[in-house]
C-alpha cells in the first residue's frame, strides 16, 4: 500500500512529454546499476541477517554499500556468505566482501564474475554537468524487500536545498531513492548517490501520551543525494585489504566545533576551527607537539570554512585527515592561548582497530576474550602503551560468567589471581579452565569505569 | 500503652523544613515533611540528614503539645542519616511551652522478631505509630547517593523492620513496647512493603554526641572498596573468618599510594584480625578506619597470593561527592564544585571545575549551548580551581556585563562557549 500512496501522486506531476526519453525507459535502463546484497553477520551464538542496497561502480563487478551496513566493530571475518539478488528477481550470485573505505565509509563488494553479465556500472551514464537547481526534479529507484523479489520502484522528488556537510549534499522536498542508489536527473544524466537518510522530528500522540517528540529515520528510502561529483573521483578508493589500509592517524581525541559567538570572541571572521580535547600520547598529533585546548584554525594553509550545523567542521577536519596517507605532513595553523602558532605534523599509522583485534570465543565458558588494543587504552585512560589485560567483547546470556558479573568491555586484568601480561598468555589460562572439567571455580580481576571488581565465577 | 511510651509520644515532633535547591538552574525554595525526636532536656532533636540539610532555610518544629516552634541545624551526618537540631529555646521559654525528652534504649539488645514502634508523620499524618518487629538487626545497606545523592551506609549496619515506614517517618524514633528509642527510621524500600530500615540507637547517640560537640563527623580515608570474602577463602587458600577482599583501590588514594591492589585480601588492620566473609561485616571494618584521627597510620596485613605483605596508608580527611553548589541567577545556571571523590568517580585529572546541575532555558547559559553534567573548567583565561573564583566572576560580570569566554567538557571534550549578557 505504501508503494502505491508514494508513487501515484509522483507520476501525476510528472510533465508529459517533456523528457526526450520515456522514464519508464530510462528507469528500466538504469535498474541494471543497482543490486541488493545479503549477508550475514556471524556472532558468538547468533547469526544476523543483513540486506542492503548498492550500485554497481565498474565493469569488474564491484559495489559500493552504505558505511551504516556493518557496525564499525565487526570482523570482516564474522561477515558470511555475500550474495547479490538483481531488481525484480529471486536468482541470486555470490559476492566477496573486499573491506571498508577509511575516508568515504562505504563498504565494497565484488559480483562473482559468472553473474557480472548485463550490469552497468553507473559511470556508464552521463554526469549531470551542471549541480541540480533549487526546485529542480530529481529521480531515483526504489527496491522493496526480499519477500516482494526486490521488485524496483520509481521515486521523485524537487531540490529543496544544497548544502556542504561538508561534502555537497542535495537535499530534496521528499525522499527520492533508497540509500545507496544513484539519482538522476530529468534528462537521466546521474545526479548523484542517495545517503542513509536524516532524522525527522515529529510528534508522537497515542492514548497515553501527548505530543511526544520523537526522531524518525526512515531507512528504506532517503531525500539526502551526495552530489555525483563528490563520489566519482573516490569510486576507484576499492581497499586493497579487507582491512581497509592504509588509514592515515591523526592522534587526537574529542575534535569540538565551535559556534559563531565563540568565532567572533576569538576574532576569527567569517572561519572556524576545532578544539582539540585530549592528545593520546606518542601518536603523532603528541610527537608533532600538539596541545590539549589548541584550536586548530587551517590545515595546509587552507583555513577550516565555517559550515552549518557547526559540528560539521569536524567531519570536515577527519576527512581531510583521512583523504591523505600514512606519513603525508601537513602543517596545521593552531590558536594556542592567544598566540598563534604552526605545528608540522607526520601522519601515523592508525593503530590496531576493534575489527582487526583478535579474539576468541570461549564456548563452555561463554565469552570472548579480545585483545587489548591502544584505543582500549585511551578509554580506559589507561597509561600509554598499556597492553597488558584483555578485553571482554562478548558474554553470553546466562553463563557462569555473566551470573558473576561480566559484562561486554569489561577489561580482564588478571585471571586467577595472575596478571594478564598478554593476549596470548591469558588464552592459554582461559583455554586451560575451559578444558578443566573437574574445576570449581575461577576468579577474574576486572576493571570497569576506572574501579576494579573481583568477580568469583563458579563452574558447573 | 506503658508509661514510657506515652513519655515518648510527647517527645516526638513534626519537622516541616524549607530548603534551597539548585537543579534547574535557578535557586528555588521547596518544603518538605519529616519527623524527629527530642532527645535532651536542652531542645535537642535528633532527624535524618535527609530531612534536614545544611541547605534548609527554615526550619520548624509541631511539638506534641500542637504549638509551632522554630528550630536551627546543630550538625549533619549524611553517611549515617543523621541530623541534630535544636529547638528555639528563647521561645520556648517566652511562650511558656514544654516538651519532653525521650529515652534512649540499647540497640545491640534488640532480637530478631522483637515488638518495635514507629513514631511519626508518614505523608504528613502527624503522629502516628505503627507496628511491627525487627525484621533483621545487622543489616548491611550501602549507597553511594542514598541521602538527596550524598554516600550513606557505609560505616553502619542497619535496623530492618516491618513496622510501616512511609515517605515522612523518616526522623522519627523506632521505639520498643516501654517507649524507648532503639532507632532513627530513615530508609524504606521502594516498591516493596514491610521493608523499613533505621540506623541504631548505638550509632545515634555517639553521632549525636560528636555533632553537638563540633558540628560535623570527621572520618578517615584510605580509599578501599572492600568486599566480602564470601565463598573465595579456598581461591585465596585462607582459614576459615579470616580476612576481607580488595575489590577496589581508588586511584591517588592513600591505599594506592601505599601499594595496596585490587584482589589482595587484607588480614589485619592495625593488628587486629579481620574478618569480612559477608557483607553485613564490611561496614565495621569501614568504620574501624573511618574511626582513626585524619592522617593517622593504617597498617594493613594483607595477603597477596602466596606472600604476606604489610602495609601503611596514611589516611586523608574523608570527603562526599557532592560539593559546594551556587546559583549564579542572571546566568541561569547553578552549578556543583568537582570535589576530589567526583573527579575520582568520573575519571577527571583532577579537581578542576564546577560541574552544571541545571540551566534555566532562555537564560544566556542555556543560550550558550551549556547543559546539566557539563564541567566548567575555565572562564575567559581564569582557569576555575575553586568556587569562589566562578562567584567573582560572577561579581565581575553582574558590575559590568559583557561576553565571557567559557571553556567546559562533557564525557572529556572540551568545547568553548559564550555567555553573553
Amino acid at each position: 500500500m505504501r508503494l502505491l500512496r508514494c508513487c501515484l501522486p509522483v507520476l501525476a506531476l510528472l510533465p508529459l512529454g517533456a523528457l526526450a526519453t520515456p522514464v519508464a525507459e530510462l528507469f528500466n535502463a538504469r535498474l541494471k546499476s543497482v543490486v541488493a546484497v545479503e549477508f550475514f553477520i556471524q556472532a558468538e551464538t547468533e547469526r544476523q541477517p543483513v540486506m542492503v542496497l548498492g550500485s554497481v561502480i565498474d565493469d569488474n563487478g564491484t559495489v559500493i554499500l552504505p558505511g551504516a551496513a556493518i557496525l564499525p566493530g565487526v570482523a570482516p571475518s564474522q561477515l558470511k556468505d555475500f550474495k547479490v539478488y538483481r531488481p525484480g528477481s529471486t536468482e541470486s550470485a555470490p559476492a566477496v566482501y573486499l573491506g571498508q573505505d577509511a575516508f568515504t565509509g562505504w563498504h565494497f563488494v565484488r559480483i562473482d564474475e559468472k553473474a557480472r553479465a548485463g550490469l552497468v556500472p553507473v559511470t556508464r551514464w552521463t554526469v549531470a554537468q551542471a549541480e541540480p537547481a533549487m526546485g529542480e526534479e530529481l529521480w531515483g529507484i526504489g527496491l522493496r524487500n526480499k519477500d516482494e523479489d526486490f521488485q524496483p520502484y520509481f521515486l521523485s522528488s524537487r531540490v529543496a536545498v544544497t548544502m556542504k556537510l561538508p561534502q555537497k549534499t542535495v537535499i530534496l522536498g521528499s525522499d527520492v531513492a533508497s540509500p545507496g542508489l544513484p539519482v538522476f536527473n530529468a534528462a537521466g544524466e546521474l545526479a548523484g548517490l542517495a545517503q542513509t537518510s536524516f532524522g525527522q522530528n515529529f510528534l508522537l500522540f497515542s492514548r497515553n501520551q501527548r505530543g511526544n517528540p520523537v526522531v524518525l529515520v526512515n531507512v528504506e528510502e532517503s531525500s539526502v543525494v551526495l552530489l555525483a561529483a563528490e563520489v566519482l573521483p573516490y569510486l576507484g578508493r576499492i581497499p586493497q585489504s579487507v582491512s581497509g589500509r592504509p588509514i592515515a592517524w591523526f592522534g587526537a581525541y574529542g575534535l569540538q566545533p565551535m559556534d559563531p559567538e565563540v568565532a567572533k570572541l576569538l576574532k576569527l571572521e567569517n572561519q572556524s576551527g576545532v578544539v582539540v580535547s585530549d592528545i593520546m600520547k606518542s601518536s603523532p598529533a603528541d610527537q608533532a607537539g600538539l596541545q590539549e585546548r589548541d584550536i586548530i584554525l587551517a590545515i595546509d594553509g587552507q583555513p577550516l570554512p565555517r559550515l552549518k550545523p557547526d559540528r560539521v567542521v569536524v567531519s570536515y577536519f577527519g576527512q581531510e585527515i583521512l583523504r591523505r596517507l600514512p606519513g603525508d605532513v601537513v602543517t596545521l595553523a593552531v590558536l594556542r592561548g592567544t598566540t598563534r602558532v604552526e605545528v608540522k605534523l607526520k601522519l601515523g599509522d592508525e593503530p590496531k582497530l576493534v575489527r582487526e583485534a583478535d579474539r576468541h570465543y570461549f564456548e563452555r565458558l561463554g565469552f570472548t576474550a579480545r585483545e587489548f588494543l591502544y584505543n582500549d587504552g585511551i578509554l580506559h585512560r589507561a597509561n600509554p602503551g598499556t597492553t597488558e589485560g584483555v578485553m571482554v567483547h562478548f558474554v553470553k546470556p546466562g553463563t557462569a560468567v555473566a551470573t558473576a558479573g561480566l559484562r561486554p568491555d569489561d577489561w580482564v586484568r588478571e585471571i586467577d589471581g595472575t596478571p594478564v601480561k598478554t593476549y596470548a598468555s591469558a588464552l592459554e589460562k582461559l583455554a586451560a579452565i575451559e578444558a578443566d572439567k573437574a574445576r570449581a571455580e575461577f576468579v577474574l580481576l576486572v576493571s570497569r569505569g576506572g574501579e576494579t571488581q573481583v568477580l568469583r565465577v563458579k563452574l558447573n | 500503652m506503658s508509661r514510657g511510651f506515652n513519655r515518648l509520644l510527647d517527645a516526638v515532633v513534626r519537622i516541616d523544613v524549607r530548603e534551597i535547591e539548585f537543579t534547574d538552574g535557578a535557586k528555588r525554595i521547596t518544603g518538605g515533611v519529616g519527623s524527629g525526636v527530642i532527645i535532651s532536656s536542652d531542645g535537642l532533636v535528633l532527624t535524618n540528614a535527609h530531612v534536614v540539610s545544611p541547605q534548609a532555610v527554615e526550619v520548624s518544629i509541631t511539638l506534641a503539645s500542637l504549638e509551632r516552634v522554630n528550630a536551627k541545624l546543630v550538625g549533619w551526618d549524611h553517611w549515617t542519616d543523621l541530623a541534630l537540631l535544636r529547638i528555639d529555646l528563647d521561645a520556648v521559654k517566652r511562650r511558656n511551652l514544654s516538651f519532653t525528652a525521650a529515652e534512649f534504649g540499647d540497640s545491640d539488645d534488640l532480637f530478631v522478631g522483637q515488638t518495635v514502634y514507629a513514631v511519626g508523620t508518614p505523608h504528613g499524618l502527624t503522629r502516628t505509630v505503627t507496628r511491627g518487629i525487627i525484621s533483621n538487626n545487622d543489616r548491611y545497606f550501602e549507597d553511594s547517593r542514598g541521602v538527596n545523592g550524598y554516600e550513606t551506609g557505609a560505616f553502619n549496619t542497619w535496623l530492618q523492620t516491618d513496622a510501616a515506614i512511609n515517605p515522612g517517618n523518616s526522623g522519627g524514633p523506632l521505639v520498643t513496647e516501654d517507649g524507648k528509642v532503639i532507632g532513627i527510621n530513615s530508609r524504606g524500600y521502594i516498591g516493596a512493603d514491610n521493608l523499613g530500615f533505621a540506623i541504631p540507637a548505638r550509632v545515634a547517640r555517639s553521632v549525636a554526641a560528636t555533632l553537638v560537640k563540633s558540628g560535623a563527623v570527621t572520618r578517615s580515608y584510605a580509599g578501599i572498596g572492600f568486599r566480602e570474602l564470601q565463598d573465595l577463602e579456598r581461591f585465596y587458600s585462607l582459614s576459615a573468618n579470616t580476612g576481607v577482599l580488595v575489590a577496589n583501590v581508588d586511584v591517588g588514594s592513600p591505599a594506592a599510594k601505599a601499594g595496596l591492589r585490587a584482589g589482595d585480601v587484607v588480614l589485619t588492620l592495625n593488628g587486629q584480625k579481620v574478618d569480612g566473609r559477608f557483607p553485613e561485616q564490611l561496614p565495621p571494618i569501614q568504620q574501624s578506619i573511618a574511626s582513626l584521627p585524619v592522617g593517622a597510620t593504617v597498617k594493613l596485613g594483607v595477603k597477596r597470593g602466596d606472600r604476606l605483605v604489610e602495609l601503611g596508608a596514611v589516611t586523608e580527611k574523608l570527603e562526599s561527592r557532592v560539593g559546594e553548589e551556587w546559583a549564579f541567577e542572571k546566568w541561569g545556571l547553578t552549578v556543583r564544585k568537582v570535589s576530589r571523590a567526583y573527579a575520582r568517580e568520573n575519571q577527571l585529572t583532577d579537581e578542576t571545575g564546577v560541574v552544571v546541575l541545571g540551566v534555566q532555558p532562555g537564560y544566556p547559559a542555556a543560550e550558550a549551548g551549556l547543559a546539566r553534567g557539563d564541567i566548567i573548567t575555565k572562564v575567559g583565561s581564569k582557569t576555575i580551581a575553586e568556587l569562589a573564583q566562578l562567584k567573582a566572576l560572577y561579581a565581575a560580570y553582574e558590575a559590568k556585563p559583557e561576553p565571557q569566554l567559557v571553556e567546559a567538557q562533557r564525557s572529556r571534550r572540551i568545547s568553548l562557549y559564550v555567555i553573553k549578557p
